[in-house]
């Protein structure tokens, strides 16, 4: 009998080290990766230069090592519209190097980083934000659905999806491909899972990243909507 | 079931020790300077309300070596900070009102004992909660303030340190005088705003208004908003309960690791030595780092102590 329950616990933890390496790897949280107290280690050389901008100046201890956390009332980075815009820093760098001295308790200045420092910094927190962004989105529910007319708006609009795509060329009959979970999944993220040493983003890629980091969940809901519907 | 003999003494050893003699409050020194550590230099505590939350503090106290700190209500009180309404900014989000009344229920309900039971774990690792941390506001009740004058009695806080303003000073003044405690205000660097403590002259209005106010000198802020920390230490000792000693530069630049910032961290340390002020030295970490806070914080007493053996 012992020797049976002996069995039946191997046996779960055998699934459970196959499943939740997949699990955490589908979300972007691959268990495999090394933290220290500035979070978890980045995945290429360029985005750990960012890390070391991010940590060694203390930004996390104000916004967060996933910018999800932002403390002392802080700006949360990972929601915020003026980071969405940025390009490499132009944005950011002004704001970071100027500092927020009016602020209750102010956000230093950091007049110090060189114009390097600011651009790896700032494609660091624009990795954060993908993460963070992707792991919010990819578990909205299924329902209450989308506004399919909205969908179709911002597909054409402000989304500019239209560019690259059609729901009559190649995303035609879409909705028969994928059901709803994989339909989002692909919509988050079309392309790998995490950046490469050595990969650069194609333009395509880059245009979607840009995308998830500045997609609200109502349209990411309308979006699956309009899509769904292509069958 | 009957306990082993292992069990019962596991128990005992983990009870408080009801009939021991009171130990006298522990104190670390440097060459005579009272040191101390402001908890928000532990930035990877576990979050408020978990119960590993104080043994960790009390653990990493204990591997520094130090004796007292000063602790954030954050750290002692279920629930972040921000919904105890000092940042102006988090008052703006859309629930600020409820997550508010929940804190202010909690602290007006939660039996006395819940803070003496921290106390107690406290005395028994040797150790002592010297100041309580709380950012009073314009949120609080009158209530609540006195509910929090006697949770910091409980925790057997000698007095506040408080990041406050002039306007809730002011409010302050007859709870001082009712609870026979003090509030040392404590600075941060917005030079903008009037009501914030930021320069000598904010202090010294401050101080006017009652003889249980004090000052919680954070000289690293003080140099970011380019005002001179011996200066006022000289002119204000008798004035001020601790220090907090950190390293920023001026013209509100970042912190640093102590010794390359701005910040006259020596020549205040050797200023209080040298003096004799009864000012506490409570060290805080804030700089960024990839290790431990714990380690880095170790790194900063260490530096402290080299000043002070020079």
């Amino acid at each position: 009998m012992t020797a049976m329950v002996g069995l039946k616990r191997v046996r779960w933890y055998v699934f459970l080290a196959a499943v939740v390496p997949i699990f955490t790897i589908g979300l972007g949280l691959d268990a495999r990766q090394e933290r220290d107290a500035g979070g978890f280690k980045a995945p290429t050389a360029a985005l750990e230069r960012g890390r070391a901008v991010y940590v060694l100046n203390h930004c996390h201890f104000c916004h967060g090592v996933d910018l999800t956390r932002a403390t002392m009332g802080a700006a949360n980075l990972s929601q915020s519209p003026f980071v969405g815009t940025d390009e490499d820093g132009n944005m950011i760098g002004p704001l970071v190097k100027a500092g927020l001295p009016n602020l209750q308790t102010a956000m230093p200045s950091y007049m110090e980083l060189t114009s390097e420092e600011i651009v790896d910094l700032a494609r660091y927190i624009h990795f954060l934000r993908q993460q963070a962004r992707f792991r919010e989105l990819s578990r909205l529910a299924d329902s209450p659905a989308g506004d399919r007319t909205a969908g179709e708006a911002y597909f054409n609009g402000a989304a500019n999806c239209r560019s690259c795509h059609s729901v009559t060329g190649d995303l035609a009959g879409i909705g028969l491909k994928y059901d709803t979970p994989k339909l989002r999944e692909r919509l988050l993220r079309p392309g790998p899972t995490m950046p490469s040493e050595g990969v650069s983003p194609t333009a395509g890629q880059a245009a979607h990243l840009k995308l998830l980091e500045n997609y609200t969940a109502a349209n990411v809901q309308d979006l699956i909507a309009y899509l769904g519907a292509s069958r | 079931m009957i306990p082993s003999r292992r069990d019962l003494l596991k128990a005992l050893a983990g009870a408080p020790m009801l009939f021991a003699p009171q130990r006298p409050a522990a104190v670390t020194t440097v060459n005579g300077v009272v040191f101390g550590v402001e908890t928000f230099s532990f930035h990877d505590l576990p979050p408020a309300g978990d119960l590993q939350l104080i043994p960790t503090i009390v653990k990493n106290l204990q591997t520094l070596g130090i004796a007292e700190c000063e602790i954030m209500s954050g750290h002692i009180e279920p629930f972040a900070s921000v919904m105890t309404g000092w940042w102006v900014q988090s008052r703006r989000s859309p629930d600020f009102a409820r997550l508010r009344e929940e804190a202010r229920q909690w602290r007006l309900t939660v039996p006395m004992t819940y803070y003496r039971d921290i106390q107690r774990r406290f005395e028994d690792a040797g150790l002592r909660i010297y100041l309580y941390n709380v950012n009073f506001n314009e949120t609080f009740t009158d209530a609540e303030r006195d509910r929090t004058f006697e949770a910091a009695r409980e925790l057997g806080a000698e007095g506040f340190s408080s990041s406050t303003v002039l306007s809730e000073s002011r409010r302050l003044v007859p709870f001082v005088q009712k609870h026979k405690m003090f509030v040392a205000m404590h600075n941060h660097n917005n030079l903008a705003d009037p009501d914030q403590f930021a320069t000598p002259a904010s202090f010294e209005t401050a101080l006017a208004m009652s003889p249980l106010f004090y000052v919680t000198l954070d000289i690293g802020h003080f140099t970011a908003g380019n005002n001179d920390a011996v200066a006022f230490i000289r002119q204000h000792h008798d004035r001020i309960i601790n220090i907090h000693v950190r390293d920023r530069k001026r013209n509100n630049g970042p912190n640093r690791p102590f010794g390359q910032g701005d910040t006259p961290i020596a020549d205040v340390l050797r200023l209080i030595r040298d003096n004799r002020y009864p000012i506490r030295c409570y060290l805080e970490y804030e700089y960024g780092s990839f290790r431990p806070a714990v380690d880095e914080v170790k790194t900063c007493f260490d530096y402290c102590r080299r000043v002070l053996a020079s």
